[in-house]
């Protein structure tokens, strides 16, 4: 079961996945299905966890990180998913209202960025002078207290992600019912996340082609398996 | 084809541009307009390397450009149009009929003289005046950085 | 050779202080620190300028900076003068940003993710996803290490050094890959996610799915995918509470 110190590793990760995204190191632990796996090696439910990055993967495959675009930020929320789903005797009930709490907690990751990104224009405008005088210590200086920023925007959003957790495990979603409509209705709008993007990334040319020939692929490797 | 994307970013040519609007688009052809650019041979080789393979990438002066602009919205060549400056793309519009229809802000930057719209977005009084003439012109002007987020209407900046 | 070392894990926090005034400015001065040591016993005022200017704006891919950062700290040693070197750095800006969000963001990572996810819709195990994270960062730590070097080597010439490099060749390939590898993915998960639903559940996962797609066509940008879900997720919700 989940217990004090799973819940203190589950904190930690989903402020390192969320500081990953963008600050460092970017090594790809921001994505859905690798937050999701560690999460579940955490939780002690691997399954779990993998089934969480499946879902939640299709929707962050949507919007690439493109220049200095905003896009939504997966991480935490992934985290929470997980904890929302991790040593349920039957997943399957769970899955939609996780994916809901890991979207809202990413957009509202999103949101978050945004404001750090205008919060550290602040300092850097109020330290302009110094940087004009080419002071190396006020660079090292702004440059680490933003990733502490980062940081502890990753841990706010974690913290609330975990919370939002405990209580869903808690309330559960209405009956068995609901909770498998919401988890079908999840995973077919994250089918429609994943194509929609995956044809926009494409574009129109060899791509194309390629990506309608991997799906083609998909589906035989689909019904041999 | 008409011309299906001109934009006014002062990055000229990055990820926005290629991956972001190029790859829905489908774009083939890529204008940039830039007078300082039309001259400079080492930025060229930057830009040049910059754009996938298939897409096409022509250096103009605001002159050539504005020469050109019938003859490659009249050919089949899926094409986009891209300055730096709102001001060039102000010479643009003057000079086309009706070639140019939408207007894309993608992104302008902090400068002295002018004030934030969007995070993305900083424009100085003159420039918008200019965006003004534009639209009375009968473009319909927007900023919007890559197509998944929602255009700002102009007035919505001012 | 250290400077160079030191100067290279510093760019994985490249993006750290990322802003809306100087973007990823201050991100290229700390990065930059290392590798400016030695011009400060070469002459205190020429140092403290070259450290002013390597914390002026600065934008590109995080992976490919290091072309830049190597590149204006040889142009700083040559003794080149300072708005030239101003002029490099901007201009490296968005070519370095195109080059690398093709490489990597669109590329690269969306291979190595759609390989783990095929892989893991067949029923692998999370060393398979281990194993994309450590192929995708490997490929990132060379290209990277290439990039910084390169950089330093060339110098004023980086823009050429580039031209010649097989970056352009990796992107054709890496994009090709990421199609691919996206599109075996998408029916394999299409099915991992139908295991165990009644046939009424799965029609209706498509039917959310296409409505999605449909959605999408129609509402243009005021449409958005995790928007579309949770709006899903609320007309269920709604429709089982009436129902109960």
């Amino acid at each position: 079961m989940i217990g004090g110190a799973e819940l203190w590793l589950l904190l930690a990760w989903g402020t390192i996945v969320a500081v990953d995204l963008v600050s460092m190191p970017q090594v790809l632990l921001a994505r859905p299905l690798v937050a999701a796996a560690v999460a579940g090696a955490i939780a002690g439910d691997v399954g779990a966890g993998l089934a969480v990055g499946l879902l939640l993967e299709l929707f962050a495959l949507d919007v690439l990180p493109v220049g200095a675009s905003r896009y939504p930020d997966y991480g935490p929320g992934t985290v929470g998913a997980v904890l929302v789903v991790a040593h349920q005797p039957s997943p399957l009930v769970w899955m939609g209202a996780a994916a809901g709490l890991a979207l809202v907690v990413a957009l509202s990751g999103a949101a978050s960025m945004q404001w750090l990104r205008h919060r550290i224009a602040r300092d850097v405008q109020a330290h302009a002078d110094q940087l004009g005088a080419g002071d190396g210590a006020a660079i090292r200086m702004l440059h680490l207290t933003s990733i502490g920023r980062d940081a502890v925007r990753g841990l706010a959003l974690t913290v609330v992600a975990l919370l939002l957790a405990l209580l869903l495990r808690e309330t559960g979603p209405l009956d068995d019912l609901t909770g498998t409509l919401l988890s079908v209705v999840a995973g077919g709008a994250g089918l429609a996340a994943v194509v929609r993007g995956a044809v926009r990334n494409a574009g129109r040319g060899a791509r194309f082609r390629w990506l309608a020939a991997g799906a083609g692929a998909g589906v035989l490797l689909s019904v041999f398996l | 084809m008409p011309i299906l994307l001109c934009r006014i970013d002062d990055r000229l040519i990055h990820g926005q541009v290629v991956i972001g609007w190029g790859r829905p688009l489908g774009l083939q052809r890529i204008v940039l307009v830039d007078d300082i650019v039309a001259a400079n041979d080492w930025e060229q080789d930057l830009y040049r390397v910059a754009v996938p393979e298939e897409i096409e990438l022509i250096f103009a002066t605001v002159r050539g450009a504005s020469d050109r602009l019938a003859e490659w919205a009249g050919d089949p060549k899926r094409t986009a149009i891209l300055t730096g400056e709102v001001h060039t793309m102000g010479q643009l519009v003057a000079a086309d009929t009706s070639n140019l229809r939408q207007i894309n802000l993608g992104g302008l930057h902090q400068r002295p003289g002018r004030t934030e719209r969007l995070p993305w977005v900083y424009l100085s009084d003159e420039e918008l005046a200019e965006l003004r003439v534009m639209a009375q012109s009968g473009r319909e002007i927007s900023a919007q950085d890559v197509p998944t987020t929602a255009a700002v209407s102009l007035e919505a900046l001012a | 050779m250290k400077a160079t070392r030191s100067a290279w894990w510093r760019l994985f926090s490249l993006q750290g202080s990322w802003n809306y005034d100087r973007m990823v400015g201050v991100g290229m001065g700390f990065a930059a620190k290392p590798l400016l040591e030695d011009l400060r016993r070469e002459s205190p005022e020429r140092h403290a300028e070259a450290v002013a200017r390597s914390a002026e704006f600065f934008n590109s891919h995080p992976y490919l900076a290091g072309l830049a950062l190597g590149a204006v700290t040889r142009a700083e040693y040559d003794q080149v003068p300072g708005d030239q070197i101003l002029r490099l750095r901007n201009a490296l800006c968005s070519p370095l940003g195109a080059l690398g969000d093709q490489l990597f963001w669109a590329g690269l990572l969306p291979a190595a993710i759609g390989a783990a996810l095929a892989a893991v819709a067949l029923g692998a195990g999370w060393p398979v996803v281990l194993l994309a994270v450590v192929l995708f960062t490997v490929v990132r730590c060379y290209v990277s290490d290439w990039a910084l070097r390169r950089g330093l080597e060339t110098g004023m010439g980086v823009g050429r050094a580039i031209k010649d490099s097989r970056l352009r060749r990796a992107i054709t390939l890496a994009g090709i890959g990421a199609s691919l590898l996206v599109g075996v993915a998408i029916p394999l998960v299409a099915t991992r996610l139908a295991v165990g639903l009644a046939t009424p559940h799965i029609a209706l996962m498509l039917l959310v799915a296409v409505a999605g797609l449909v959605l999408g066509k129609l509402a243009g940008t005021r449409y958005s995918s995790p928007r579309f879900a949770l709006a899903a997720l609320a007309v269920v919700l709604l429709a089982r509470w009436i129902a109960t």
